[in-house]
């Protein structure tokens, strides 16, 4: 049983060099809608579990020879459509939309910092529940204002900012101009750091997180549902 | 993601552990990879099916077949263990 698993969205422009071979060694194919291009490979589906990291490397490796060269709408690894004309009418109904945000993101990168627990740094206090619930607070706190501290430290350089706490601490996405993720890491990595956290910077990645939300979800009108 | 359960299926990396990809200009750790490709951008609507084990697993959204398909491996390795013994 085979799929169509689509790689990302962009701009076609006769400059790009395109990635020829995609996940499992698929050849990769252009489909071209006016201005917006898709890449996209027939797959063997369901994923072999066995080689789910590789095909995740190789999905990204595809997503990023062509985000190194423009800005491209990722999709994700594990979303696929069934067949062709189901593609087509994905494509046909969204594009405009993805054109829309290809034109607010063309100059822009996605960079991020995430802050979390040192791990083994500070032994957890378990003499009380309150005091437990103290020490919660206090490294809640400190990890609040360093994350305050990167967005200061980034707010000449972003052109928005997004924020999203997690279970592993607190991850900054931060729209940056292509061409200045070096100034993003420097200005970063200067704000020093509690001993009890540490942080993470990387990128520059797509700016998914910053996709409009018809174009993160879009519509299936006239699709063939989604499997 | 972070520190979740690894997908034991090759050899990997430690967490954030960096590797070097696309000719060694860019070092990327395998977890925010799988992390991008599996959580950042466009999830087609509509339920998704994964296959394990000749089982159909339906989920709705991608944050949550993440963690699903975790749990799914490890319950098949758990299960290829007892087959073993």
């Amino acid at each position: 049983m085979s799929r169509i698993l689509v790689y990302c969205g962009f701009r076609q422009s006769p400059e790009l060099v395109l990635p020829t071979l995609g996940v499992n060694a698929a050849p990769v194919q252009l489909r071209s809608l006016d201005d917006l291009s898709l890449l996209w490979s027939e797959v063997d589906w369901p994923f072999d579990p066995q080689r789910m990291q590789r095909s995740a490397v190789e999905f990204h490796e595809v997503v990023q020879q062509v985000f190194k060269q423009t800005a491209v709408i990722p999709f994700r690894l594990l979303s696929v459509l069934d067949d062709l004309p189901a593609f087509t009418a994905f494509a046909t109904a969204n594009r405009e939309r993805f054109l829309q945000d290809l034109n607010r993101l063309k100059d822009f990168v996605q960079m991020e910092c995430v802050i979390y627990p040192a791990p083994s740094q500070t032994p957890i206090d378990r003499s009380s529940g309150k005091a437990y619930l103290e020490q919660k607070a206090v490294a809640l706190r400190s990890s609040e204002g360093l994350a305050q501290a990167v967005q200061d430290s980034v707010a000449h350089l972003s052109r928005e900012v997004r924020v999203r706490e997690g279970k592993n601490g607190t991850r900054i996405f931060v729209l940056v101009e292509r061409g200045r993720e070096n100034d993003f890491r420097q200005a970063v990595t200067t704000i020093p750091i509690p001993t009890h956290l540490s942080r993470r910077v990387s990128g520059p990645w797509p700016a998914a997180e910053f996709l409009s939300e018809q174009v993160k979800i879009p519509q299936m009108d006239g699709a063939a549902k989604a499997k | 993601m972070g520190h979740g359960r690894r997908i034991p299926l090759s050899p990997m990396p430690n967490d954030f552990e960096t590797l070097e990809t696309l000719g060694g200009e860019d070092e990327v750790s395998l977890l925010e990879i799988l992390d991008h490709v599996l959580n950042s951008g466009v999830v087609i609507h509509g339920s998704l099916v994964i296959s394990l084990a000749g089982v159909d697993l339906v989920y709705l959204g991608l944050n949550v077949v993440l963690t699903s398909v975790e749990t799914a491996l490890s319950n098949l390795q758990i299960e290829e263990k007892r087959s073993l013994k």
